[in-house]
């Protein structure tokens, strides 16, 4: 058991890299108290002493830099040399994903990646596995519903490198789509929605996306059933030679290798890829807004009620990246934010609670979660109000913005340890087309955020008016306590509205 | 949930860091921990790792007390207790800990399991000082409080909600340790019941605290960017007058002879889906028959090149999906194995399907192919884990306390190594004995008149 769960601080944690600051805000103050408590502070849900020695000092640290080259058929090569341990890891980065699916074939992407593993011109599903297995590595290939990529991963131990080099190509060009496969892939996949229905996590995020999103790819976290039982081998097939292209690709490395070692062999297995024109992909805008919405998924049975609310947030590369960042640093960055302090370390109604945010080509979301017993949804509801409404009217307090700045900046040292996540952030400087210095003027840009600037972005994207409520649970109990908010919209775990009726007991 | 947590753990394999340049790489490069044990004179066990390649320190403070160490009624304590180290000591308000941890760019935990609590945090090597006085505070003097006790008790307990009452296929893996274990000290679950939760008071945790958080009690592991001299000057500094006490009470891990088959039926009002989880109750970890049995693992449920994955998810389309692992404890662990059953296949033909495979394991042994499988696989899992500061300090600190082994960091994958085709068919044909297993099968609950009449 975990005293603290393992917060989503995924995103965030990933992209603290960093580099050099010194900036006023977070310069020592010579004889005062420690930056992140002064003595007797009272932080609701915490009680800050101020008597533990902190080092007011933010340790400098220089990001490794990426060396690149390109194979003769155009494709991008990325390696970040790191060799700590004799493994590395390589990612296919394919620069089309679910949102170049056909708008009546949702999850095309997404199986066509998955599928990739079950059978190339020479090799069958089980050699496939037997082989990656057997070398101890790793192979695994992804699309979201609404990615603008499609991956496909490997890794392993570096004296089977040209091994699983070779799998790994032949998985990521020869691809056989064998009928057999695929209708056995089907019909797991359908199976397993009936899986993911039982998790209370699912419903919710499936529910909050539609809200937010509705008829927009984002608006599904799975391709839905229909998609699932219409797809055929000729239409994965086509996918494939559609979009996985070298020109249209990007070869991510990290691990115990050098460039002049693995170019010629990337030059062996990938050097008579056939480029292709590859038809452009619209990347379709966020619909607009909404009102307010309350939906509640009833779950008989529940013990807990799973509560999110959000917003539309913003695109990756939006000018307010920056302030949204610090302030959902402030809201609920982590156990040290505003939510968790108040949700659990005060009242007591939860083991957790957060708020994310993240955002892609088109705009992504801002939102807040938690998990409370069912008797004290109401006083969860209640707190999130509270939250939400106080970082909007009030300004953050110089204290929290200067933890939060020093929470995010800070952690670029941990960084250093996790080559994929330096990688990763690496890749996202590459699809967003960021200037080459980004990771390295980021502790700049984060230490140049005001509390007027976090003011600004609450009011702009916790927009309490158009706010979008998701619960699930028991509905014969949370129906009332959330009917104080406005009217409450009920749905069973298939989505289907449920009758005003009678709650069973 | 829980066995996914279980099956993490029991991977993690560990040791050093090198930072070497990779001119000419060598077969199989060897990586090792370069480690110094030092004790304190309160008994305090203290273990450094100096190493300069990346400006970050990781302490694991590892306890050895764990669920196994509870009494009848106050299941659930050791974890309960953990959540109380973050609720202030003499120097630290409530809360502070973690507050001061994340706000200067580090991150920690605590985490209880039926062997041990461990308490840990990584941070950017300029704030050792901050982590030595965090931990040492806490571990002279906690503030023990009614208040903060109610308040954590709650957090538990939505702790429980979440992972296991509120989850389909909850309380099955609680029903199952209740029925392989004979011995209280593994037959509960780490989160305990409720019940006993509601029942724990201030003067349990007093004692708790006296009894088991006490140095001599303990193992201190510390790695990173710092310099071992003086480190360690701190380290006495902060820890060394904080008292002794008697050593705990040892616990009886005595766990008599299965003779038949057990099984239990669980309906869950939560589930959409059969679920068959079958253990077969075997040894302690760092034995040469666990490492058979991890072999054995890997060749039998491993990934979708294993036995069970390619019978029952692809051949035969049984269940959804089937995973498995060799539990690794200090006493008796066991090697479970866990299928999620499709619509309309009975449950009993997922066993069967189950128990053919592992026949067939037994008479025929495993291939070549599978005992490199499982090596390789292992290598690569235990190398990685070597990568950070944090993942190594952890890994020390509990092959500390679990074996009086910390030098297992560097010799885990030589014992792995060791393991022949000639031990695993021995081991398969010593523990999968059908006398030797516990079954527990959940069904989705009928929801209500209706639902019942509608199949």
């Amino acid at each position: 058991m975990r005293n603290f769960t393992e917060f989503r601080r995924g995103a965030l944690a990933a992209l603290l890299l960093s580099a050099l600051l010194s900036t006023p805000v977070l310069a020592q103050r010579p004889g005062g108290p420690p930056p992140s408590g002064p003595a007797g502070q009272s932080v609701t849900g915490a009680d800050i002493k101020g008597r533990a020695p902190v080092n007011k000092e933010i340790l400098k640290v220089s990001l490794p830099k990426a060396q690149e080259a390109t194979l003769s058929n155009g494709l991008r090569v990325v390696l970040l040399e790191s060799h700590r341990v004799p493994t590395f890891s390589m990612q296919m980065v394919v620069m089309s994903g679910g949102l170049s699916d056909p708008s009546n074939h949702h999850g095309l992407a997404a199986f066509t990646a998955t599928l990739l593993r079950e059978g190339t011109q020479k090799r069958t599903s089980k050699d496939i596995a037997e082989q990656i297995d057997t070398l101890g590595g790793t192979l695994t290939a992804n699309a979201g519903v609404s990615s603008f990529t499609s991956t496909v991963t490997t890794s392993g131990l570096v004296e089977n490198l040209d091994q699983t080099l070779d799998l790994f190509a032949d998985v990521v060009r020869n691809p056989k789509f064998p009928q057999e496969e695929v209708e056995k892939y089907k019909a797991r996949q359908l199976q397993q929605l009936q899986f993911q229905r039982s998790i209370p996590q699912f419903l919710a995020a499936e529910r909050f996306q539609r809200a937010i999103y509705g008829d927009h790819p984002a608006g599904m976290i799975v391709a839905p059933a229909e998609s699932i039982k219409k797809t055929t081998s000729a239409d994965l097939a086509k996918f494939h030679s559609t979009y996985y292209r070298p020109n249209n690709s990007m070869l991510t490395i990290v691990g115990d290798v050098t460039l002049r070692e693995i170019m010629p062999k990337l030059e062996r297995v990938f050097g008579d890829w056939q480029k292709a024109d590859v038809p452009q992909t619209k990347i379709p805008s966020a619909p607009e807004q909404g009102a307010m919405r309350i939906q509640l998924i009833d779950r008989p049975g529940s013990v807990q009620t799973v509560l999110q609310l959000g917003n539309l947030g913003i695109e990756r590369t939006n000018e307010d990246y920056f302030a949204v960042l610090v302030m959902n640093q402030i809201l609920g960055g982590g156990p040290a934010a505003r939510l968790f302090l108040n949700l659990r370390e005060a009242k007591g109604y939860t083991y957790g609670a957060y708020s994310n945010f993240g955002g892609s080509k088109f705009r992504g979301t801002v939102i807040s979660s938690s998990e409370v017993r069912t008797d004290v949804t109401e006083g969860a509801m209640k707190e999130f109000m509270y939250e939400l409404k106080r970082i909007r009217d009030e300004k953050a307090s110089p204290v929290e913005l200067e933890n939060a700045k020093r929470a995010l900046v800070g952690s670029f040292a941990l960084s250093l340890e996790q080559p994929n996540a330096l990688l990763q952030n690496i890749v996202t400087q590459k699809l967003y087309d960021m200037p080459a210095d980004y990771w390295d003027t980021y502790p700049q840009k984060v230490s140049a955020i005001t509390a007027e600037d976090i003011q600004r972005v609450a009011q702009k994207y916790v927009d309490l008016g158009r706010l979008q409520v998701v619960a699930v649970g028991d509905a014969s109990k949370a129906r009332d306590v959330l009917a104080k908010y406005g009217t409450v919209e009920v749905y069973d775990a298939e989505g289907q509205p449920v009758t005003e009726k009678k709650p069973t007991q | 949930m829980r066995l996914k947590q279980r099956f993490l753990t029991g991977l993690l394999l560990f040791a050093l860091a090198l930072t070497g340049s990779a001119l000419a790489v060598p077969k199989e490069r060897k990586v090792g921990v370069n480690f110094k044990e030092t004790k304190l004179k309160n008994g305090l066990r203290v273990i450094t790792v100096e190493d300069h390649s990346a400006p970050v320190i990781a302490i694991s403070i590892t306890y050895n007390v764990g669920s196994r160490n509870e009494r009848q009624g106050r299941t659930g304590f050791a974890h309960l207790f953990e959540h109380m180290m973050f609720k202030g000591s003499q120097n630290v308000g409530t809360g502070e800990h973690f507050y001061l941890i994340f706000n200067n760019g580090g991150t920690m935990n605590g985490t209880t399991n039926e062997d041990r609590t461990n308490y840990f945090e990584a941070l950017p090597a300029n704030q050792l000082d901050l982590a030595l006085f965090l931990e040492a505070d806490r571990m002279r003097s906690l503030v023990i409080s009614k208040e903060n006790l109610d308040n954590q008790r709650n957090a538990v307990q939505e702790e429980r909600r979440l992972g296991v009452d509120n989850q389909p296929y909850g309380q099955s893996g609680e029903v199952q340790q209740a029925l392989i274990y004979d011995n209280f000290a593994y037959k509960h679950s780490v989160i305990g019941s409720m019940e006993d939760l509601n029942a724990a008071s201030v003067e349990d945790v007093s004692e708790f605290f006296k009894m088991y958080y006490a140095p001599n009690n303990a193992v201190l592991t510390l790695v990173g960017d710092f310099k071992t001299a003086d480190a360690l000057k701190k380290i006495k500094q902060q820890f060394e007058s904080i008292p002794r006490q008697s050593d705990p009470p040892p616990v009886d891990m005595a766990e008599p002879q299965q003779t038949a088959e057990r099984r239990a039926n669980v309906d869950d009002a939560l589930a959409r889906l059969p679920q068959v989880d079958i253990a077969f109750k075997a040894v302690p970890g760092n034995t040469a028959d666990f490492y058979a049995l991890q072999v054995l693992s890997a060749a039998l449920q491993g990934g979708q090149s294993s036995r069970l994955y390619q019978a029952l998810v692809k051949d035969k389309q049984l269940v959804t999906n089937v995973f498995g692992f060799m539990d690794e404890k200090r006493g008796p662990g066991a090697l479970y194995t866990s299928a999620t059953v499709r619509q309309g296949i009975k449950p009993a033909d997922v066993e069967a399907a189950i128990y053919q495979e592992i026949e067939r394991l037994k008479k025929e042994g495993i291939a070549d192919w599978e005992l490199q499988k499982a090596k390789n696989s292992t290598r690569r899992a235990f190398i990685n884990n070597l990568q950070s500061s944090l993942s190594r300090a952890i890994s020390i600190g509990q092959y500390t306390v679990y074996y009086n082994e910390p030098g297992l960091i560097n010799t885990r994958l030589d014992k792995v190594s060791a393991v022949t085709k000639a031990d695993v068919e021995r081991v398969a044909n010593k523990y999968l004995a059908p006398t030797n297993r516990t079954v527990v099968v959940t069904m989705p609950k009928a929801k209500g008149p209706a639902a019942a009449a509608a199949k």
